[in-house]
């Protein structure tokens, strides 16, 4: 839609404190990654890391505390149209039909009528929505609602799609057929994705690229390149490379939530047994 | 949730007509798949047994009151409670010919109303945009809230001697009376309606390009709706109650003022009519609010099934 020049993400060491009463918490800290244009980019990593703190940074719902992050090199200064969301809960305009829902950004553009009707038609019937434009979204199923979030997303032509965690509230048969229709949608448009989640087989299905996060402070622990080829298939799924993948991922993670949980236990009074606990010695006692 | 989302209404759910598990999106408008709900054959025959059921012993609840008020005004029952001046139905049902042979009986509920639509529509006005941003803006709850707060335990009808000297006329005080009444229900529940939307809806509006007009417009208003109309049915409830009472006390005209007279005038009947008639327009008028809700929010009856 917007061809493959624009939406590259840079973020440069970046960092975000949030302070609470006198509590200081690093959230962030020392991030560099980048998207380019028209790339499909996970981000992964124990829950609390900070990706979503991450995503909301692009999104321009969170300010930076140090470092900075920019979309084709123009630094973010707060939410727009360039950048489309998705979120985790469901955030469909209740009053609104799936149309209008859809039509939202645009009207907020100022396009006319007539513009932003033809425009919404066309993508939900990409997204097989036409038949339910006129319902309400309390009346869609959950995997419905959030096709309808992505193509409000989409609707106004972003030159970037955040996504943070868009399929967590779903059943697992319901998130696989999500998975496929989003990598799709995304074959079709080739706008810069950047995905966060902490499913592992969703991360490497959907991505060209990963990033794995430690636990808090979420610092990239490691860049993935997923070597599948385009477009993706659910037999790909069982392929040894991509089973190998999930393992090298599997392990990362597994380290860093031993991380999270020593951390947590000791301050839990693990100390107080005077033996040095690490993330191994932990994993035994589970 | 999709148990729930099936079993939520008798209404056919939407979900059985497309199965969520379908293969790759269809491509163009090629959906084949109809969303036009099917109506059961026998739903008539469930709707009228529900229904009717329902429907009869509304009938048997009012015949039962009927009844009581008939036999402990027939007989002039006397125990602690005196039914001895009480007016039978029968003799209510002849005032409301009576009465309306002259056009005095309605002038009387012409005033009513008029007051009535005129505080309620200052104060729908006043308690709704004042909530509105109160609900959204900082600095205008720090500036506003506190005189609401404080004049808010206030009851309507404790304004009745200084309403009537600070307006001109005692229609205007009267008037003012029934604004009191209902601007702060109206109020507070604006103010829970703002505070009440979804933080992510915000989020949602503003990563599509909505400025704060845009967005107190599109999303502020609407989000609040259902509890401002929560408001407006509290509010109308309090107006009459403030109406009736500053009629009573202070009034020319009007049907609260009806009813009192009748009592100086020892006319029993035209104190039954005048309680009936006032719980008939009162009922009017909540019902007024429902649909004009019903009509404003057609998506209302649908919300809530899933949240939360």
């Amino acid at each position: 839609m917007n061809g493959n020049s624009k939406g590259a993400i840079d973020i440069h060491d970046l960092g975000v404190v949030f302070i609470a009463g006198d509590t200081r918490v690093e959230a962030v800290s020392a991030v560099n990654m980048n998207i380019k244009p028209g790339e499909f980019v996970s981000l992964i990593g124990p829950s609390g890391c900070g990706k979503s703190t991450l995503l909301n940074i692009v999104a321009g719902f969170v300010q930076p505390s140090f470092g900075a992050a920019s979309i084709d090199g123009a630094t973010i200064k707060g939410p727009g149209s360039e950048c489309g969301v998705v979120f985790q809960q469901y955030s469909l305009f209740p009053w609104l039909s799936v149309r209008k829902n859809v039509e939202f950004g645009l009207k907020m553009k100022g396009a006319p009528a007539s513009v932003r009707e033809t425009q919404a038609r066309t993508l939900l019937g990409l997204a097989g929505l036409l038949a339910f434009e006129n319902h309400y979204p309390d009346q869609l199923s959950g995997g419905m609602k959030q096709r309808v979030g992505i193509v409000r997303a989409l609707a106004t032509s972003p030159q970037v799609l955040l996504m943070d965690e868009p399929f967590g509230a779903l059943d697992a048969q319901t998130r696989v057929v999500m998975q496929e229709i989003l990598t799709n949608m995304w074959q079709r448009f080739r706008i810069s994705v950047l995905f966060v989640t902490h499913d592992i087989e969703e991360s490497i299905f959907l991505s060209d690229r990963i990033y794995v996060m430690t636990a808090r402070p979420g610092r990239i622990k490691a860049e993935i390149i997923v070597p599948l080829a385009r477009p993706r298939t659910p037999e790909m799924t069982a392929s040894a490379e991509f089973i190998a993948m999930v393992q090298q991922l599997k392990r990362l993670i597994r380290e860093e939530s031993l991380a999270a949980m020593g951390a947590e236990l000791k301050d839990g009074g693990l100390s107080g047994f005077g033996t040095a606990v690490g993330p191994s010695g932990i994993a035994e006692m589970i | 949730m999709d148990s729930v989302h099936v079993l939520r209404k008798a209404e056919p759910p939407v979900k059985d007509y497309r199965s969520e598990v379908d293969p790759a999106p269809p491509k163009g408008r090629g959906t084949a798949l109809s969303a036009a709900p099917a109506i059961p054959p026998n739903s008539a025959a469930i709707w009228l047994r529900s229904k009717g059921v329902s429907m009869l012993l509304w009938v048997v609840s009012l015949g039962i009151m009927l009844a009581f008020w008939y036999v402990v005004t027939r007989y002039k029952l006397e125990f602690y409670i005196r039914f001895v001046n009480v007016p039978t139905p029968a003799e209510v049902m002849q005032k409301v010919v009576e009465v309306n042979q002259s056009g005095k009986f309605l002038v009387n509920i012409g005033y009513s109303v008029r007051r009535i639509l005129i505080g309620f529509s200052i104060a729908v006005v006043l308690g709704a945009a004042m909530g509105l941003l109160i609900g959204r803006y900082r600095f205008m709850r720090d500036m506003l809230f506190p005189i609401c707060e404080v004049l808010r335990p206030i009851p309507a009808i404790a304004w009745v001697p200084m309403a009537i000297m600070l307006w001109p006329t005692n229609e205007v005080s009267i008037v003012f009376i029934t604004f009191m009444g209902s601007f702060f229900p109206i109020l507070i529940n604006t103010i829970h309606g703002v505070h009440s939307i979804d933080p992510v809806l915000i989020r949602a509006a503003r990563s599509l390009g909505a400025n704060e007009y845009r967005l107190f417009a599109n999303v502020i208003l609407p989000g609040a709706m259902p509890h401002i109309f929560t408001g407006f049915s509290v509010g109308m409830g309090v107006a009459w109650v403030s109406l009736i009472a500053a009629e009573m006390i202070s009034g020319q005209f009007g049907i609260g003022y009806f009813t009192w007279e009748a009592y100086s005038l020892v006319s029993y009947a035209e104190i039954g009519l005048g309680m009936i008639t006032i719980g008939v327009l009162g009922l009017a008028c909540s019902g007024a609010i429902q649909i004009t809700g019903k009509l404003l929010m057609p998506w209302a009856s649908y919300a809530g099934a899933e949240k939360k």
